[in-house]
């Protein structure tokens, strides 16, 4: 079971490689009533204490496979199901510090069976207030 | 040959282990699941009307269970949400699902998928690619033991007209369709009218083919009165009549019964469920309603379960079964 909220608390904290602190990753649950493939997402913006990432600082792990967000585009054959969060791995030198965080997570996806002016239907946006421990 | 339900279950599973089966059972035509449809007006929940709490605060087995308190044994999920790991469900998962249909008395009636033309950004899908799609669904239909299938195609319009090789890859499907023994239909919504060219195209489509591999499924959304109705820049949204359903009946393989809210003294305000029951009943239609919550409020925990209940309640009585 996932938490009623985009932003899950399970899953944010720091993330390594090597014992250097590369970045953090945070998880988020789709509030779209169907699954999508990597493809119908657009890019998202992730805000940290007012600090913005965005474009190929963020990747995607969805299906235990991981994709940066420009080559989204490309896989049509990733599938996002509704019971899974997806997660959302940040560069950042050094991670957060341990303690409070306000994070916003904003994200796109495109729905084929409304008409093309409203393909395009904005997810998150839901900021919550997020402990880091490491 | 016949086969019992059980065999039905038995075999299902050993082909998602890999299980090599008797040349007989291994045949699609043959692993389908016989016909559950009871004569008459059947009732049953598509689980979008659980969207707000369902892998939160409900698990698939919750909403059976709510399904089994109603007597609404009909079942339309929507793929990509309510398989998991779709489009390639685990053998554990498969084990689960049928034993849970069995045990709530469940009949999968209408698997709910997309062909999504815009699967790719900044192109639509070729004939090819949506046939790929369309194929992949229908297999998993019949794995699952759905008949019908909601087949959502991409439109290109305000008024949900779809993708212009839509014929061509249904075509391509048909004789897939029928060896896996599943009807696509897709959903006749607001704002498009069932006196419509929309309408009119896919019946042309039908009578053309002949096929009974392609059909409709009304969402009772196009009878909503004035107020509810979907408001459209610039557009009309014409409140179609429950007798327009006449002609389209024959066609018609499964109908979401859509409601947006349901009264204390248990009436839908702005769906005229009498006279769409009233119709549907003089016409001796055959095939489930498919409740569809879309009102406001799915995130409260059990307010859709509440306002099913009610619906159903109504339903029974239109449909005389108290």
């Amino acid at each position: 079971m996932l938490e009623p909220s985009t932003i899950q608390q399970r899953g944010f904290r720091n993330v390594a490689d090597n014992g250097n602190i590369t970045g953090f990753q945070v998880a988020i649950r789709s509030k779209y009533y169907r699954g999508v493939w990597l493809s119908q997402l657009r890019p998202a913006t992730v805000t940290v204490d007012g600090e913005v990432f965005s474009g190929d600082q963020i990747s995607w792990t969805v299906s235990g496979r991981t994709v940066l967000q420009s080559e989204l585009a490309q896989h049509g054959n990733i599938h996002w199901g509704n019971a899974e969060a997806a997660i959302l791995t940040v560069s950042k030198a050094g991670g957060l510090n341990p303690g409070i965080h306000d994070v916003n997570v904003v994200f796109w996806c495109s729905a084929s069976y409304m008409p093309p002016r409203i393909d395009l239907r904005p997810f998150g946006n839901e900021p919550r207030r997020m402990v880091l421990v490491r | 040959m016949s086969i019992t339900r059980k065999d039905f279950l038995k075999a299902s599973s050993l082909v998602a282990a890999g299980v090599t089966l008797p040349a007989v059972r291994g045949d699609a035509s043959v692993q389908r699941m016989p016909p559950a449809q009871r004569p008459g007006i059947n009732r049953g929940v598509s689980l979008y009307s659980y969207a707000g709490e369902i892998g939160v605060t409900m698990t698939l087995e919750d909403c059976f269970a709510d399904m089994f308190d109603m007597g609404a044994g009909g079942l339309e999920i929507l793929a990509n949400a309510h398989i998991e790991n779709y489009p390639e469900p685990s053998v554990s998962w498969l084990d689960s699902w049928f034993e849970l249909i069995d045990r709530y008395e469940i009949v999968p009636v209408e698997y709910g998928h997309w062909v999504d033309s815009r699967l790719y950004p900044g192109r639509e899908l070729n004939t090819e690619e949506s046939l790929e799609s369309l194929v992949r669904d229908i297999k998993l239909a019949n794995r699952l033991g759905f008949t019908v299938m909601r087949t959502k195609l991409g439109v290109t319009d305000e008024i949900l007209t779809p993708v212009a090789n839509w014929q061509e890859f249904i075509e391509r499907a048909l004789p897939v369709a029928e060896k896996y023994n599943v009807r696509m239909c897709p959903e006749l919504h607001q704002p498009t009218a069932l006196k419509s060219a929309i309408v009119d195209e896919y019946v042309n489509f039908i009578e053309r083919t002949g096929t009974q591999h392609f059909g409709l499924n009304i969402d009772f959304g196009v009878f909503q009165l004035e107020e509810g109705r979907m408001m459209i820049p610039g557009m009309d949204n014409p409140r179609s009549d429950p007798e327009d359903m006449i002609p389209l009946l024959p066609y018609t393989y499964a109908c979401h019964a859509k409601f947006t809210l349901m009264s204390d003294d248990l009436v839908d305000p702005t769906h005229p469920y009498e006279k769409i029951l009233k119709v549907m009943r003089e016409q001796h239609w055959q095939g489930y309603l498919l409740s569809e919550y879309e009102g406001e409020g799915k995130d409260i925990i059990g307010h859709s379960s509440d306002q099913l209940r009610r619906q159903h309640v109504m339903m029974k009585r239109y449909l005389g079964e108290v």
